[in-house]
């Protein structure tokens, strides 16, 4: 859907302070989740209680922003009540939109509430045919696109489909299409769809010796860093592997997205909302980035050009560097 | 990381009283009296408030061992050659530490450009990160300070943290400039 | 008890025209399976290489008495390969939609909603059960006692389980063998095809640990899971797919016929596939609910 009003940005808490930190920082809306296995973000000492949700959403609501509510795995067989409650609870606490991805979900969503529905990256809805059955099936309102479009294919997206769409501009970047990698559940037993975890943290060693630190993924060696070289968190697919007798970053290189420099381009590809990662990220990131993409937003929605915030934000990156990722179509 | 030069002035002008005194008994009673004034901030930390965590201030003779366990809390100090067992052990200069305690600097961010390493069990470290960062704490809170002790006390950390801040700033700049 | 089923899941890889075409001729022939996917899942480049193998594939595979399911995309990702997509909707044939892009052009006629379809409980299943789909293979991931939670809860379906063959787990939006060879997945030459079982990739360490196939990833070592006939009727498991491999599929086939037939048990089907020219070990800790790279063990 093509919608020339202002961009909205949308930005990560994974606690109650930062949201606060969020607030402040000048997002237009904030997304979290509930502390367990209903989130995509399900880290230790990370995320709300249905408490400090419903504090959290007057906090936002009453600084005049929205609080989205991301339900993002898929309910396990014998557990759907844990993400039907989950529903429930965000509801009650008033947020102003779900994130879902599960057909349960979106259905258990669709029948019970009249809250705002949004189609979560991990549904992995990347053609108007797919977003059409989600937007007509479930009433969906707003798909988060998958991480492997070109700005190119956004566009064109947009002028096939009714729904509004958010795009992620900033932090985390995942190679695979989301939703349907198991990568990590291969070594670790636990996963993002299932467990809201990719390469858990009780799965990962690093290992300081003479020559640097290893890291492990469950017994399995990511990648290895020289001393003081910038290391990274032992995600699988960032990971440095051997194939066809080179050992190289297969996958990808240990980089952040920043398509700070592209937020025109989302504009006039007519994306609704620009999404940034981090709910594991602390205040500091959040306080940082968010400041940064909010005084870019806004230069852009004056007319001018993006403001040069790479410099800013590359201390805040995974490995210390930025990729416009799928953005650009070189990158594939 | 070259914060070593000006760091013993400015720990020996915060903290004059600690030469000689039992460190570990006070911080224990502070964490204690901590989670008496907030429970709730150790509910986040979940089964890992029972995990022992090494804190190796790299530019300290000493270490702690904190055991965060609400009103059950334990902080021993030890010399940095003890090799007292622990389920995590954090190290980094202690500014840094403490400019993780409010939020400050970012965790992950002084991680990733190796300023801070962490061993043993990652998933508590995760969850003291999570937990702390939720907790907006003051390096005063930490210490058991009140009145002009403790407003002096986070004056003068958060000030060599900012000016820590933009070394960190300058590295990242100059590392970006190489990748 | 109706006996267990089995599927020839369709080829992940890319082998060449003759390749697929001397395949399915000996699988038509000989194999002992009751469904055969044909059509390319991965990548839509693809395409142009297989399709003109396919009318004589399906002639030869159902004078064989094997149904033919039409196996779709699972990442469609342009104009043309949802328009392939949605053609292939259209057929008289049974369908294995990959890709939510399919639904809208199969809803009401019977499907299979194939393992890149997120059916992780029951209410998902039955919501697609509602749209047609009358076979459900679950994704990888699933252990045996969730789909068999699914498969009891939702009876009108059949549920299948990815019983053999390296497993799929990513697809992405790069090719990592162009990548690998310095190319861009737009000009990528086709250097998958020079590795008829995807390419291995180790840790530094040398430790198998996955394999690519173009724009997806698998697993190096072979899921080989032997779940005995007993067991999958108590869970409403009536199908369990093999998937292609280079090594001798018939045999394979043999292997779980004689499985599900009760005709050898778990142990001795394990060890006789362990025998086979397989790329990797056998594994099978995703059915057991554990990491899926845990070795398929004698229990």
């Amino acid at each position: 859907m093509s919608d020339l009003g202002r961009m909205e940005l949308v930005c990560p808490a994974g606690t109650p302070a930062t949201l606060r930190a969020a607030v402040l920082a000048g997002a237009d809306s904030i997304y979290c989740g509930f502390r367990n296995e209903t989130n995509a973000r399900n880290f230790p000492g990370l995320n709300f209680t249905a408490e400090e949700l419903a504090e959290g959403a007057r906090f936002a609501h009453a600084h005049g922003k929205k609080v989205l509510v991301a339900i993002n795995t898929f309910a396990q067989v014998d557990r759907v009540d844990m993400w039907r409650k989950a529903v429930d609870d965000a509801v009650a606490s008033g947020a102003d939109a779900i994130i879902a991805a599960d057909i349960a979900v979106l259905d258990h969503v669709a029948r019970n509430h009249d809250v705002r529905l949004h189609l979560s990256v991990q549904a992995a809805a990347a053609t108007p045919e797919a977003i059409g059955f989600y937007a007509e099936a479930f009433g969906v309102r707003r798909v988060v696109l998958p991480r492997v479009l070109s700005v190119q294919e956004i566009a064109a997206l947009n002028k096939q489909i009714h729904v509004e769409t958010e795009a992620f501009v900033f932090g985390g970047l995942c190679v695979m299409v989301e939703g349907r990698c198991y990568l990590s559940s291969y070594a670790t037993g636990k996963s993002p769809n299932l467990n809201g975890v990719c390469s858990p943290p009780e799965s990962v060693s690093y290992l300081d010796d003479a020559q640097g630190t290893t890291a492990r993924l469950a017994g399995f060696a990511i990648d290895r860093y020289a001393p003081g070289e910038p290391a990274g968190y032992p995600t699988l697919c960032k990971g440095r592997f051997k194939a066809g007798n080179k050992t190289s970053y297969l996958f990808e290189d240990p980089v952040s997205l920043n398509a700070g420099s592209m937020l025109a381009g989302f504009r006039s590809a007519g994306v609704t909302a620009l999404k940034i990662e981090g709910r594991q990220r602390g205040k500091g990131y959040v306080t940082d980035v968010v400041s940064a993409f909010r005084r870019a937003v806004d230069a852009v929605e004056a007319g001018g050009d993006a403001i040069e915030i790479d410099r800013i934000l590359a201390r805040m990156s995974e490995g210390g560097r930025q990729t416009a990722g799928a953005y650009r179509k070189t990158w594939r | 990381m070259v914060v070593d030069g000006e760091l013993p002035v400015l720990f020996r002008r915060l903290f004059p009283s600690f030469i000689g005194l039992p460190l570990g008994p006070m911080l224990t009673l502070s964490l204690r009296s901590l989670a008496r004034r907030r429970p709730q901030l150790f509910d986040r930390l979940g089964e890992h408030r029972r995990a022992s965590y090494r804190i190796d201030p790299s530019d300290l003779a000493f270490s702690f061992i904190v055991v965060p366990d609400g009103q059950m809390s334990l902080v021993r100090v030890v010399s940095r050659d003890d090799s007292a067992a622990a389920d995590v052990a954090i190290k980094g200069p202690i500014l840094m530490l403490l400019g993780l305690l409010d939020g400050t600097l970012d965790g992950d961010a002084l991680f990733f450009h190796r300023v801070i390493s962490v061993g043993g069990r990652t998933e508590a470290v995760v969850a003291l990160r999570n937990t702390i960062e939720d907790a907006e704490l003051r390096p005063s809170d930490l210490l058991g300070l009140h009145g002009t002790l403790a407003r002096l006390t986070d004056a003068g950390v958060l000030h060599g943290l900012s000016a820590v801040r933009r070394l960190t700033d300058r590295t990242a700049t100059h590392a970006r400039a190489e990748a | 008890m109706c006996p267990t089923k089995l599927t020839l899941g369709p080829v992940f890889y890319h082998w060449p025209a003759e390749r697929l075409t001397d395949f399915y001729r000996r699988i038509a022939d000989e194999a002992p399976v009751d469904r055969v996917h044909v059509g390319e899942v991965v990548c839509g480049k693809r395409l142009p290489f297989s399709d003109p193998v396919w009318p004589e594939v399906i002639e030869r595979l159902e004078r064989g008495g094997k149904e033919v399911v039409l196996s779709t995309l699972a990442a469609p990702s342009n104009v043309r390969e949802c328009k392939v997509v949605k053609e292939l909707c259209h057929d008289t044939r049974m369908v294995e939609i990959n890709d939510l892009t399919a639904l809208p052009s199969r809803r009401g006629q019977s499907f299979v909603a194939g393992p890149f379809i997120n059916v992780y409980n029951g209410g998902t299943a039955r919501y697609l059960i509602g749209q047609g789909a009358l076979t459900v293979c679950p994704p990888v991931e699933l252990s045996l006692a969730s789909i068999g939670g699914m498969a009891r809860a939702c009876p009108e379906a059949e549920f299948e389980v990815f019983a053999f063959g390296r497993l799929p787990l990513a697809l992405s939006g790069r090719c990592y063998h162009a990548r690998l060879h310095g190319l861009h997945k737009d000009s990528c030459r086709f250097t998958c095809e020079q590795d008829p079982d995807g390419l291995a990739v180790d840790t530094a360490e040398n430790q198998e640990f996955l394999a690519i196939n173009g724009v997806q990833t698998l697993s190096n070592q072979v899921q080989a899971a032997c779940p005995p006939p007993e067991k999958l009727a108590a869970l409403n498991i009536r199908r369990l797919r093999l998937s292609p491999q280079s090594c001798d599929m018939v045999a394979v086939a043999k292997v779980y016929r004689d499985l599900v037939d009760g005709k050898a048990d778990a142990e001795g089907a394990r060890f006789l596939l362990s025998c086979l020219d397989l790329p990797g070990r056998i594994v099978d800790g995703f059915l057991q609910g554990k990491p899926g790279f845990q070795p398929a063990a004698l229990r």
